[in-house]
């Protein structure tokens, strides 16, 4: 690959999501669009890009933005975060809440594994205050493949022995003929997936009791990730939660959130600061 | 150091499972039947066993639920690994005291992951 292809692959990631990808992690962008140069017959990616130029088209372009961002996920990857919103984040803001119902956004959720983790732990919630709650969970991804298999909900054999127990599995997925496993209905009720950009505001997505967003920031320049952040913050309803993934830190990236009171390890909209559009 | 048996009638698989689990801290001894791994079992407990379904002479079923009629044989952490891949065959698998189940074919992720559902890492 060619200097100039790798510079204007980061400069396309970059505008399009925001993502910082250092010219050390230039192996990965072979890896990372080898399918989509397979299936538009590019010999290499000195082809796709010079294509790009000379035939601007933004579908292409977002699209291929959406692989090179490139996050694994599996079931209850972050174990620790999952267990900290269904057994401390949900129970206070349902206790702070008049109507019993819940909003919970799982931003940059790529193939939908968390959603759907969470939507597990739910469902286990057996004799928890959560057990008589609405709880919505919204899924959204830039990618439009990635979310498309989120809405499917199904998962091969590799994917749904790593992270979930046997007993989760079968309590929550069916088996298909071809072997896959596919989420049962009862646990798709309360999920939906949508394509959202991070950089957008999202208007229409609504506020959120709980905003998680897990190895998505780590990997975006300075600015955006103060753009998304104050994106997040404008989507939280007073006092709700904001997550990041274990060992990820959100401190001091933007005024617009700040440490929970409430809640060690999570943030909430910071009204006292500088101002943020109102979702 | 923690022991684990690994139970296949296919040497191959004993011993690319005998690596990934070596690589998670156990030590390792293999048989190729149900009856044999009983005859290991009674002269001493393992950890954790890796049990394969369709075996000659005693299949992976029969000596799970021969292993925990034994003294001492509800210790061991029994995580099936096996071809038989439908919710049925796992269903009976754990009616039978299996504690996790594999579905070949598997690699050392799943392994770790698995180990990790039942607390052996």
């Amino acid at each position: 690959m060619q200097e100039t292809t790798f510079n204007e692959l980061a400069d396309l990631a970059l505008r399009q999501s925001g993502q910082n990808i250092p010219a050390s992690k230039a192996y990965l962008l072979e890896a990372r669009l080898s399918t989509i140069a397979r299936r538009e017959n590019f010999a290499t990616l000195d082809d796709l890009v010079h294509c790009l130029k000379a035939r601007p088209n933004p579908r292409f372009e977002q699209e291929v933005a959406a692989a090179l961002t490139g996050k694994s996920t599996q079931f209850f990857g972050d174990r620790e975060l999952l267990d900290k919103i269904v057994g401390q984040a949900l129970p206070k803001r349902l206790s702070h809440s008049k109507t019993g119902r819940l909003r919970v956004w799982c931003a940059g959720v790529s193939t939908g594994q968390e959603a759907w983790s969470l939507a597990i732990l739910l469902r286990e919630a057996v004799g928890s205050p959560l057990a008589n709650a609405e709880i919505e969970i919204v899924g959204t991804d830039l990618s439009t493949q990635c979310i498309e298999t989120a809405k499917q909900g199904v998962y091969g054999h590799f994917d749904v022995q790593k992270g979930l127990s046997i007993h989760r599995l079968l309590t929550n997925f069916d088996r298909r003929d071809n072997g896959d496993w596919s989420i049962k209905s009862e646990v798709q009720d309360a999920v939906s997936f949508r394509r959202h950009n991070l950089l957008e505001s999202g208007r229409d997505l609504g506020q959120f009791d709980i905003i998680m967003c897990c190895n998505v920031l780590s990997g975006l320049a300075p600015g955006a990730k103060r753009q998304v952040i104050e994106t997040f913050s404008a989507h939280l309803l007073p006092e709700a939660f904001l997550f990041a993934g274990t060992g990820e830190n959100l401190a001091g990236l933007s005024d617009a959130i700040k440490p929970s009171r409430d809640l060690r390890g999570a943030f909430e909209r910071d009204l006292s600061g500088k101002k943020t559009e109102a979702a | 150091m923690k022991h684990c048996l690994i139970v296949d009638d296919s040497r191959v698989v004993r011993t690319v499972a005998g690596r990934i689990v070596k690589d998670l801290s156990f030590s390792v001894s293999e048989a190729s039947d149900g009856a044999q791994a009983l005859e290991m079992c009674r002269a001493e407990m393992p950890d954790a066993i890796l049990l394969d379904w369709n075996m000659p002479v005693m299949n992976g079923l029969d000596f799970l639920r021969a292993l925990r009629r034994e003294e001492k044989g509800q210790d061991p952490v029994v995580v099936f690994c096996t071809n038989e891949n439908d919710s049925e065959h796992i269903s009976e698998a754990i009616r039978a005291g299996a504690n996790e189940y594999i579905m070949k074919p598997f690699d050392a992720d799943i392994v770790e992951s698995k180990f990790a559902e039942v607390g052996l890492v």
